[in-house]
């Protein structure tokens, strides 16, 4: 077994088969969570509930996070806030604007767009490892992070950040063949694909769930989310 | 008698001495001999200069036999070594500084040609370079790909057996080539997984640029043996790099500016090929750094991807203008919907099954915490 067979091995059959197992996972997960059945919610209709839900995600994804002072999470742990922000951030525009990950996407979906200059996504994507770090560091030191952690949280932590080093090292040719790192990157890439159902990253769906039904409860109630 | 050097030949043939060293500079040149410390060939402990050895060699060493063997190919390797650009320097190598039976360019055939190679073999035997162009087939014995009536395997395996080394020459004899794509019918394979008791050095491409092939020969005839090869068993003086390392497009990679399609602006400007398929990153070649027809151009450099034509599966990596990193096998919508499908079924019935659970707990519940308890209480005690 040679690289260039992983590499064939790990760019045809390993993503195949993680691809497979996420979207059979998140189907499963989705209707699980959609079949546990919706709380009646007896608070007579006072306001608007779509309008709650904009208002929810309005503040949530495009005010807030640029003036996190007002919050209360960013109050008492800054950091987590803005590495936390920073990191998703750096992962949207990696995955989003990097050259290589527009040609997944044009392969899967038949669309393309232009993607962002190399530095720019190379300054994300070190800004999303660094982030990463900054996050793994705090949990290690903060005495109630540290407890609150339990094994899958280190799981998540490095099921994402193995794709993100190996991406960073192969756009830079830093010290391995590339059809090696290339390998690495695929291989990480696919684990994380296969996790991805079985723990808690599948919040980048489940988000919004909470995110409209909140918004809706307060829309309601004609209170502010 | 003793054979003439190929320096007394070429002599003979009225080359003058000034000429002759001249050309032992250029030969030094193709084989890349500046990678390759020359003492332990010529059993010297100074280092003369690459002519010199080159020199050294072609004044004590007779012409060395080569037999050229095609399997299944499209004789391409040996188009490309007698039209390249250097045709005098080809012919030069292949008539002058070796003796050549070569089955497709010879002017002898059927079964002279035959009886030119049998001789050809008996004569040189144990001291001859095999080079094989095309891939030897495994399936049903070899039948697939016969001449003058043998499979290529017993023709393959009869001439290996006097080989002082073998030459692999394009991607068919490396590796399997074409004839080796997806479904592979005739089992085509590499020369080396075949041949494990000599050694093999193979020259993927397609065709095999023929600088390398050249140079390879040269090198085996000056320095007595193969040059060192990668796990690949590719020479390392050519096969060191990748395409990508040496792309002259390379900067505008760096910058992250791509031709989107064959005629845009980028392209026009000569922006890097990654996003229409370049194989660069992951192929090993000297093309990027010997260019094709003298140094005039290679393929990326006149605007086309790499292929990656010299690597293993070259055929069945991924479509040629399909980008590097898209995955090789793509979900179709119906096994899609199929594994959605799947999953929500898992789904629902799993949640049906708790929702069952859930309905027979809540009757308990209510049954429990109905009055006729103490009625049951009272039954249990009574009996
Ligand atoms: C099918 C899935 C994926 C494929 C085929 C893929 C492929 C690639 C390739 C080929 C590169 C290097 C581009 C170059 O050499 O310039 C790259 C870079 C990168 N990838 Fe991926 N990738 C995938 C998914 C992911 C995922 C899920 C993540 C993160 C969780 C990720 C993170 C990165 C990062 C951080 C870089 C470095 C970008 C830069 O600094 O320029 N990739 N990817
Ligand atoms: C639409 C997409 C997404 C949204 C809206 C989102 C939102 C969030 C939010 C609100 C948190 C903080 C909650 C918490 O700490 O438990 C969080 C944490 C986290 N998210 Fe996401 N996320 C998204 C996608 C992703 C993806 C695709 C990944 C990984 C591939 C990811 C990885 C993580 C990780 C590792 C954490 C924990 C960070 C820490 O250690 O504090 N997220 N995300
Ligand atoms: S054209 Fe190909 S080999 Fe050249 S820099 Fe771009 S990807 Fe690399
Ligand atoms: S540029 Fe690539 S595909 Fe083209 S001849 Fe060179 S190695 Fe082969």
């Amino acid at each position: 077994m040679d690289w260039t067979e992983i590499l064939r091995f790990s760019r045809g059959p390993l993503l195949h088969v993680a691809m497979m197992i996420f979207i059979v996972g998140m189907s499963y997960r989705l209707v699980k969570v959609i079949l546990l059945g919706w709380e009646r919610d007896r608070a007579a209709n006072k306001g608007s509930k779509l309008w709650g839900v904009i208002l929810n995600y309005l503040k949530g994804l495009l005010v807030l996070p640029f003036i996190p002072w007002v919050r209360r999470t960013f109050r008492n742990n800054a950091l987590t806030f803005i590495a936390g922000g920073l990191f998703h951030l750096s992962l949207f525009v990696v995955l989003a604007f990097g050259t290589a990950h527009i040609l997944v996407w044009k392969s899967l979906f038949g669309i393309s767009w232009k993607s962002l200059p190399t530095p720019v996504v190379a300054f994300f994507s070190a800004a999303g490892i660094i982030s990463l770090i900054v996050l793994l560091i705090n949990r290690l030191t903060h005495p109630v992070l540290k407890l609150l952690t339990k094994l899958p949280i280190w799981i998540n932590w490095v099921m994402v950040f193995l794709p993100m080093i190996t991406g960073f090292i192969m756009a830079r040719h830093l010290w391995f063949r590339y059809e090696v790192i290339f390998s690495l990157h695929l291989i990480s890439v696919s684990l994380l694909l296969i996790w991805i159902p079985l723990g808690r990253i599948s919040h980048f769906l489940f988000y919004f769930f909470s995110k409209t039904i909140h918004g809706a409860q307060a829309g309601k109630r004609a209170i502010m989310p | 008698m003793k054979e003439k050097t190929i320096y007394e030949h070429l002599r003979d043939k009225g080359l003058s001495r000034r000429d002759f060293m001249k050309l032992c500079g250029t030969i030094a040149g193709m084989m890349g001999l500046e990678f390759a410390p020359p003492v332990k060939a010529l059993g010297k402990l100074t280092h003369p200069s690459p002519t010199e050895v080159v020199a050294q060699a072609l004044k004590t060493k007779p012409r060395l036999p080569i037999i050229w063997l095609e399997f299944q190919d499209c004789a391409g390797c040996s188009e490309a070594i007698s039209r390249s650009s250097s045709p005098s320097l080809g012919n030069l190598v292949l008539n002058d500084i070796a003796i050549e039976y070569h089955e497709t360019l010879m002017a002898a055939a059927g079964f002279q040609a035959e009886k030119a190679k049998e001789e050809c073999m008996r004569k040189y035997w144990g001291k001859y370079v095999l080079v094989v162009e095309g891939s030897p087939t495994l399936a049903d014995d070899g039948i697939y790909c016969t001449v003058a009536g043998k499979s290529n395997l017993d023709l393959l395996k009869e001439a290996a057996a006097g080989a002082a080394a073998i030459i692999a020459t394009g991607n068919c004899a490396s590796f399997g080539g074409i004839p080796a794509a997806r479904p592979n019918p005739t089992r085509a394979c590499g020369v080396a997984d075949l041949i494990k008791d000599k050694p093999v050095v193979n020259i993927p491409g397609c065709p095999a640029i023929p600088e390398v092939t050249t140079g390879t020969i040269l090198h085996f005839l000056v320095m007595g043996e193969l040059p060192k090869t990668d796990h690949f068993k590719r020479p390392l003086p050519f096969y060191g790099h990748t395409i990508h390392d040496h792309c002259l497009r390379r900067p505008f990679y760096e910058a992250g500016k791509f031709a989107e399609s064959f005629d845009d602006e980028g392209a026009r400007q000569g922006y890097c090929l990654y996003k229409l398929g370049c194989k660069g990153p992951t192929t090993y070649n000297a093309c990027a750094a010997l260019k094709w027809e003298r140094g005039l151009s290679y393929p990326v450099q006149s605007g086309h991807p790499c292929l990656g034509c010299s690597e293993p599966h070259f055929w069945d990596g991924g479509g040629f203008y399909e980008g590097q990193s898209a995955p090789t096998i793509i979900l179709d919508k119906v096994s899609t919907a199929t594994l959605v499908g799947a999953g929500v079924a898992v789904g629902a019935a799993l949640a049906g099954v708790n929702a069952v659970k859930k309905s027979r707990a809540k009757k308990t519940l209510k049954k429990a915490a109905s009055p006729e308890t103490g009625t049951e209480a009272e039954t249990k005690k009574e009996a």
